[in-house]
């Protein structure tokens, strides 16, 4: 469908964005439209396999993503991805199958059809960044962050592989703390911005991620900031919703916000709480934001 | 009439196992113009090759065939056997008919026949050869050693103790190089200093050698044996020959806080300074981008105060041309930076590590000029940010090194030794404290050295954990180092107040510029290639140049200064020649059909090419040709295949000999 946009993308929201983390889909949608990029749903995507396929069923999980990329080849534009594990699975798929001629013949033949793999496969974080770039970012600012200090929580999966996701850095990258500085906020330097939350540990070990998670926010509050700033629905789960209970298990207190990266940038962008999905946080954020004179 | 004689080897079973020796030797008999033809079993022993010499002179054989292994292997050996035996090696060729034949195929027939069509070519082609004479070019007996470190040093000393003279040219303002830096060394813990300086100063006190430091190679032209070398001597601001090295200009500049270099920035310096009290030549220079006097004009003080007026502002940077027979490049080595990423560098780094911004990481270097009495602490392990004694140190080794994924696959060599080391100097100054290292494997080769590394754990206390460390961030005033134990397989945290990297060795800034300055090759790291990695370590494929230390890749010091001895051998070889033989596998111009286009000239890699005036009897020119200099063309062939008129051809490989094989097939 044309737009009047120059930025268009198809649009992979992934199943957490339907389910779980539905507030990072509403502020995706609604920061995209506040800033002119268009966005297009690609037609009856599915799973990517996320986790659970590439550790069973290689071929499976393969086949899983050049489906999705294929269907969002119908659609105009790059792909824009918002959870970092779809992210991580397409990306992987594209550098798997373009590196293996046998990989990439095992597919065709399960789907049945030739492969086409060089559509882009872009995380909203690039789109921001480099697409629409700072500058226009920071143009559209409407209600700068001023005085927020957030941590920018990376995770595992954005950076790395490097030469797979091609982001930024793969150790020290800069990319979530650009975007941030262009709409105003401060981004306090910190040590576990890179390690792992536990991920999807989370059902099977709990404990285990209660202390990596925990030593997250540890290092996020020692290092002064007021809210976590996340782009992966998984990290956003463990963060947000475990973090009480992690207060408990370390008798401490954290009361760290969590927020989407769309969140933050909407935020800035002038829309409205509603708008972006805030009240479905676990840690009520409302009270950080007000206090700041941002909402 | 040609009267060839052909010799097969067996080569043991080598060649006869799969092919029909015999029978080659019975067809090749057939050929026109062969008159011998026979097979023996080691053509190469001393037997096989009496056979040659004798068959020569008995049979009176005009040119011969020698069909075994690779020339590269043995061609000089039978050459010589025929040079033995009163003809010119050159009209003896082989055929490789091990290399090229019975080692690829496993058909007994079929490998025989192809055996036969090599030699036949080689007898066709060997028809053609013409008698070469033995190239001769005068050896200018004086060397040049760039690099005045402990190899560059070695190589001077020795080249100069044999009795000919030595241009020594060093960058920095001191010779003495990274050892002048260290410590202790390894595996006996000798004051580095203690056994360095005295060799610095017999460099200075030889009459055989003439030192130029602060210098740099600007230009190298020629070839073995006749190497024009143009020095640039940078300005100094103080005159050499005046300064009594007194050291009050340096107690009287007003600019004290200049980061040290050799004290890796932990000591600072005045503007005019000495790297260090024990510099050779003990002469100050002027660091212009920090003087007063050069920033601003006013100041001067050190002139002033300078008794034998030896402060001279106006000095500019000059330019001496010295002729040398050999050079010895010994440039030596550098440390990986985590701090740098250059763009579009494959070294991609280290952010996991901070990127160098903790201050209290430090690299392998930093730590040795803390543990040096002569350091900026006085020989005290003290931590640079805020001078306390670190009571936990960590050593990470294989920084850098060993990591493809970072840019660098190679082993560095030296940190196993020097971090086994650091930990006893650590020890030996930090009786409370604890060591600890992480470590992919201990490669410790060497006499006493694996003996060095165990006293390191048994005896002064280092705990060792395999593993790697995946991240260091400062909390509080401590890093926290995070690792893993893979022999134990569990994650490792260590709070330490100090972490020292044993980062890669990597060629010097540069080394490439210089390498394209002298012609020699260097592999993908930038180290300088030599001629074979097993048989001819020393020397570089440029004739005449010769490799000494850490620039050709990673050693510690008993291996430079084996190595820089060995290349002072070869000097030496050389300069003991009046005049030089050089193969005689040159190309030469046909001048009555060369028209000057000078295309040879633009694609000749030695330089060998010059123009050449042809005038008739009165003086007058008649066209200008392109003339090869036998002492500089390396014998590539490249002129011959670019030549649009035909009109240069590389003796041994002419075009005609090429056809004649062709046409035997």
């Amino acid at each position: 469908m044309p737009t009047k946009n120059d930025l268009n993308y198809s649009y992979y929201p992934g199943c957490s964005l339907h389910a779980s983390a539905g507030e990072y889909d509403l502020s995706t949608r609604e920061l995209f439209k506040a800033l002119s990029i268009g966005l297009t749903e690609v037609p009856d995507w599915f799973c990517c396999g996320a986790t659970p396929a590439h550790n069973v069923d290689e071929l499976l999980s393969l086949s899983l993503c050049a489906k999705n990329l294929e269907l969002a080849d119908q659609v105009e534009g790059d792909l824009a991805v918002a959870c970092a594990a779809c992210f991580s699975r397409l990306k992987t798929t594209q550098h798997v199958l373009g590196e293996s001629d046998l990989k990439r013949k095992q597919v065709e033949k399960a789907l049945d059809a030739p492969l086409k793999l060089d559509g882009k496969v872009k995380h909203l974080l690039e789109i921001l960044a480099r697409d629409l770039g700072l500058e226009r970012l920071a143009q559209s600012v409407k209600k700068p962050l001023k005085g927020l200090k957030v941590a920018c929580y990376y995770g595992c999966l954005l950076t790395r592989p490097n030469d797979v996701t091609n982001l930024d850095c793969v150790e020290a990258p800069t990319i979530m703390e650009d975007v941030l500085k262009a709409v105003g906020a401060e981004t306090v330097p910190w040590t576990h911005r890179m390690e792992c939350c536990g991920a999807n540990f989370t059902l099977s070990r709990p404990g285990v991620v209660i202390q990596l998670t925990g030593a997250i926010l540890e290092s996020a509050k020692e290092a002064g900031a007021d809210c976590v700033m996340v782009a992966c629905p998984l990290c956003h789960g463990n963060l947000d919703i475990r973090q009480k209970e992690i207060e408990g298990v370390y008798n401490t207190h954290y009361a760290l916000p969590v927020f989407y990266i769309t969140q933050l940038v909407g935020l800035a962008a002038g829309l409205g709480a509603d708008k972006l999905g805030l009240d479905a946080l676990i840690v009520n954020p409302l009270p950080l934001l007000k206090e700041k004179k941002l909402i | 009439m040609s009267r060839i004689g052909v010799f097969i080897c067996h080569c043991g079973e080598n060649i006869s196992r799969t092919v029909d020796v015999e029978r080659v030797a019975a067809q090749v008999a057939k050929l026109p113009g062969v008159a011998f033809s026979t097979d023996y079993k080691y053509m190469c022993s001393d037997p096989g090759q009496n056979l040659l010499k004798k068959t020569i002179q008995e049979q009176k054989l005009s040119h011969i065939v020698v069909a075994a292994c690779s020339p590269r292997m043995h061609e000089k050996t039978f050459r010589k056997a025929v040079e033995a035996a009163g003809l010119n090696p050159f009209l003896c060729e082989m055929a490789n008919i091990r290399e090229h034949c019975s080692w690829v195929h496993e058909d007994k027939q079929e490998a025989t026949l192809k055996a036969i069509e090599i030699v036949g070519m080689m007898v066709e082609r060997v028809k053609k050869n013409r008698v070469l004479p033995t190239i001769t070019v005068p050896v200018t007996k004086r060397a040049l050693i760039i690099g005045g470190g402990i190899a560059g040093i070695q190589a001077a000393l020795d080249i100069a103790d044999c009795g000919h003279e030595v241009i020594l040219v060093e960058r920095e303002p001191s010779i003495g190089g990274h050892m002048a830096q260290l410590s202790e060394t390894f595996p006996t813990l000798d004051c580095s200093q203690c056994i360095m300086t005295p060799k610095m100063v017999d460099v200075i006190n030889h009459p055989k050698i003439k030192l130029y430091s602060y210098s740099e190679i600007e230009l190298v032209e020629g070839y073995i044996g006749n190497f024009q070398v143009t020095i640039r001597r940078k300005a100094r601001s103080v005159i050499e020959d005046k300064c009594t090295g007194c050291g009050v200009c340096m107690e009287k500049c007003p600019v004290k806080k200049i980061p040290n270099k050799f004290d890796c920035n932990l000591g600072m310096r005045p503007a005019i300074y000495v790297p260090f009290p024990q510099a050779v030549p003990n002469t100050p220079v002027i660091d212009r981008e920090n003087c007063i006097k050069f920033k601003t004009g006013k100041c001067g003080l050190c002139q002033k105060v300078c008794g034998p007026g030896a402060v001279d502002y106006e000095q500019e940077d000059t330019l001496i041309v010295e002729a040398v027979g050999a050079i010895v490049v010994a440039t030596g080595f550098d440390l990986y930076n985590i701090t740098e990423k250059p763009k579009g560098s494959p070294i991609k780094g280290y952010g996991e590590f901070g990127h160098g911004k903790i201050p209290d990481v430090i690299d392998g270097m930093t730590f040795e000029r803390l543990a040096s009495a002569s350091g900026p602490t006085g020989g005290k392990i003290l931590r640079p940010s805020d001078g306390k004694e670190p009571k936990q140190i960590v050593f990470i080794q294989c920084i850098g090194s060993r990591a493809r994924e970072k840019g660098i696959s190679y082993c560095s060599k030296v940190c196993c030794m020097y971090t086994a080391k650091h930990t006893m100097l650590y020890h030996h100054k930090v009786h409370d404290g604890q060591a600890y290292v992480f470590f992919m494997d201990a490669r410790t080769p060497g006499k006493s050295y694996d003996e060095f590394w165990r006293r390191s754990i048994e005896e002064e206390e280092a705990v060792y954990i395999r593993g790697m460390v995946s991240r260091l961030y400062q909390k509080g005033d401590k890093i926290v180092v995070m690792g893993s134990d893979i022999a134990v397989g569990v994650q490792v945290e260590i709070e330490a107040d100090m972490v020292v990297l044993a980062t890669a060795v990597q060629p010097q800034k540069g080394a490439e510029l210089l390498a394209q300055k002298l012609g020699i090759s260097y592999d993908k790291y930038n180290f300088y290639s030599e001629a074979h990695a097993k048989l001819r370590p020393v020397e570089c494929a440029t004739a005449g140049i010769y490799l000494a230390g850490a620039c050709q890749g990673p050693k510690d010091i008993p291996e430079t200064v084996s190595q820089a001895s060995a290349a002072a051998a070869k000097v030496m070889t050389l300069l003991s020649k009046d005049k030089l033989e050089r193969e005689p596998i040159v190309a030469r111009v046909k001048e009555s059909t060369c028209v000057g286009c000078f295309a040879c000239k633009k694609v000749c890699a030695y330089g060998a090419v010059e123009e050449k005036e042809i005038r008739d009897r009165q003086g007058n020119l008649i066209k200008v040709v392109a003339y090869v200099n036998p002492g500089v063309c390396g014998g590539c062939g490249t002129c011959q295949a670019t030549c649009p008129s035909k009109s240069v051809e590389l003796d041994g490989y002419t075009d005609e000999q090429i056809v004649a094989m062709i046409e035997a097939l």
